[in-house]
């Protein structure tokens, strides 16, 4: 149930752990190269940082020799600074050997060389820290002459548009699966015997609201305990755009819009899944005709800057209320507060429909594909009496 | 005089534009097998789901113990359908807690009916085997295990000996008799006619959604004028052939 959650926790720390550790490997390395020569013809290396390093400057004229001795194997690697480097922007790296690391290593080498070298006239390190880092602003925007919270009031509504593909990408396809192979493997027969096809896909539907509830929770804990961990050991988050993690603001009508939005969403794409299920005749053809609805649900992204800015946009009104869309643009539009409060009440209403027209097409198209095993159900044949 | 345990009467079903059963009439005793036979798509299997309540009929009624039969019912049935199959990633015992659980039995007493089934068919040693590393056959055994759990009252076998080596199949004829003497109702669909010698005592022969032959054995075969059940579903299976040849010969 949280095994996949749990698995994609565990790569993030890998891969966290396994960066770090090559970077610091790489950093390592860097400190014993010894055998590497520099050739300065650009005239912009600092001959002190150099020496920093403990390697030194070598004459122009000796680099055909240097190179050759690196060819042979006599030298690790050669960097070349050309006269030109200042209006080309690059330079010439010579290793002795195929190795990734020491190639990592060097590269880094020259880099810091010459980004010290040009950063070092600026004077003190807090002021070629700035110039490397950048500064970062602290935003105020006034709203009806008052102080808003600006991006720190989308923080909170946000979090359900990444639940919302959480749950879509482990749980609603799962109603497909899970009824598309209770076909295929032919055990549909037997437990329809012995249970209503509206009860099962209720017994369904709840089960894999509590999974999805599992994993939400599961998501959520793990983010709580990630910030807490930060906070102990004083690792502060330099999170960009002006976020800061002190000043979100829970404001209980986004948070109540955003997570009808999320459920009414999540049912009305489960009802879907299920439907297609029950309508195709194999695992195989379920899964190429929800291909439609895996569309649907990522369409919005591609709108996502006209949904936020250009509310009125006939495109964005017509996706905010296109069933397949819906959910993801009003969760968008919730965040970003362009929707309003009748808005939002309008966009509830015509989603609850869309779901309650997916349960029932789903139900219908349950009770007549369930147990047809070769072909499959017409559109038309589910609004027949 | 013995109450039918299944009572169907003038049943007909359409489904869209096809009329897939018609006018169908018949009774099965307690303690009976009774053979439902005819080719593929004659109506067997869909007469089949409308008496568990799965398909609902055009008109007529079918009962069982007197009553409509519908999924929260049917605790008293045991189906083994043609279309069958089981969770293949699930362990043996498990499954059949499964169906036993759905059948309404409580989860102890499904436990104890699977063990000591799987020890009467030998696959006790596969009970946390899971169902695809078993054989067809094996598999075969466990969905008669599945259909007879909780002694149904009335059974419903369709084709139960399909792809069964003649060891199992015997183990499964056996099993069939022991319930049938016990007092359940057996609605047996076979296309081997000497099955339905060796343990019908009652059959119907359906043919394009018609009764064409219906009665005891003995009944039947006096009918019909012939002493093979074999013979008497080819000769009623042949008429079409006749009535189609003579149009052709009009024509």
């Amino acid at each position: 149930m949280i095994a996949i959650p749990l698995l994609i926790g565990i790569v993030f720390a890998l891969t966290f752990i396994g960066n770090q550790s090559s970077a610091s490997r790489i950093e390592e390395l860097s400190k014993d190269l010894k055998n590497v020569a520099i050739v300065d013809n650009s005239g912009l290396i600092n001959k002190d940082v150099v020496t920093a390093n403990k390697l030194s400057i070598s004459p122009a004229d000796q680099t055909e020799t240097l190179r050759e001795q690196v060819q042979n194997g006599k030298k690790d690697s050669l960097i070349v600074f050309p006269a030109d480097l200042k209006t080309g922007g690059t330079y010439q790296v010579y290793l002795s050997s195929n190795d990734l690391t020491k190639t990592s290593t060097v590269s880094a080498l020259a880099d810091n060389i010459l980004r010290t070298s040009l950063y070092l006239p600026l004077g003190s390190a807090e002021i070629i820290a700035l110039a490397q880092n950048g500064a970062s602003a602290t935003i105020t925007i006034y709203e009806d002459g008052k102080e808003s919270a600006g991006i720190n009031g989308y923080i909170a509504p946000g979090l359900f548009i990444i639940l919302f593909y959480i749950i879509f990408a482990f749980s609603i396809s799962y109603m497909l699966t899970s009824i598309s192979e209770e076909k295929e493997n032919r055990s549909m027969e037997m437990v329809l015997t012995y249970v209503k096809p509206r009860t099962l896909i209720i017994g369904k539907l709840l089960a894999v609201s509590l999974v999805s509830l599992t994993q939400v929770a599961f998501f959520t804990i793990l983010a709580i305990v990630a910030l807490l961990i930060m906070q102990q050991t004083g690792n502060a988050l330099a999170l960009p755009f002006g976020i800061d993690l002190a000043k979100i603001v829970l404001d209980p009508v986004t948070i109540f819009f955003g997570l009808a939005f999320l459920v009414v969403g999540f049912l009305m794409y489960a009802g879907f899944m299920t439907a297609t299920a029950a309508a195709a005749p194999s695992t195989k053809e379920a899964n190429s005709f929800s291909s439609v609805f895996f569309i649907g649900a990522f369409i919005p992204f591609y709108f996502v800057v006209m949904i936020a800015t250009d509310p009125n946009n006939p495109i964005t009104n017509f996706i905010t209320y296109f069933p397949l869309t819906s959910p993801v643009v009003n969760l968008i539009r919730n965040t970003v507060d362009n929707l309003g409060l009748v808005g939002s009440i309008v966009s509830l209403a015509v989603m609850t429909g869309f779901m309650l027209l997916s349960l029932w097409i789903a139900i219908r198209a349950f009770k007549l594909g369930a147990l047809e095993f070769n072909q499959t159900i017409k559109l038309s044949k589910l609004f027949k009496k | 005089m013995t109450k039918p345990i299944v009572s169907v009467k003038d049943f007909s079903l359409t489904i869209g534009d096809k009329e897939i059963v018609k006018e169908l009439n018949f009774e099965i005793l307690p303690g009976e097998v009774f053979a439902f036979l005819g080719s593929n798509g004659s109506g067997k299997t869909s007469t089949i789901r409308s008496l568990l309540g799965i398909y609902q009929p055009t008109t007529g009624t079918l009962h069982v113990n007197g009553k409509n039969l519908s999924p929260e019912t049917a605790s008293n049935v045991g189906y083994l359908p043609e279309e069958r199959g089981l969770y293949t990633r699930s362990k043996v015992l498990d499954t059949m807690i499964y169906f036993g659980e759905l059948k309404g039995m409580t989860r102890e007493a499904a436990r104890d009916f699977s063990t000591a089934f799987l020890e009467r068919v030998e696959l006790s040693d596969k009970a946390n085997t899971k169902i695809k590393k078993l054989s067809g056959g094996q598999q075969q055994k466990i969905q008669l295990g599945v259909a007879i759990m909780g002694n149904p009252k009335l059974l419903i076998l369709d084709e139960p000996t399909k792809g069964l080596d003649p060891v199992n199949r015997k183990l499964l004829l056996d099993i069939v008799d022991e319930l049938q003497q016990q007092g359940t109702a057996v609605i047996y669909i076979t296309h081997l006619m000497e099955e339905v010698e060796r343990l019908a005592h009652r059959l119907l022969i359906l043919k394009d959604g018609v009764a064409r032959a219906y009665g005891t054995v003995a009944e039947v075969k006096k009918e019909f004028k012939s002493k093979s059940i074999e013979d008497i579903f080819v000769q009623i299976y042949k008429e079409k052939s006749h009535v189609l040849s003579a149009e052709v010969k009009n024509v």
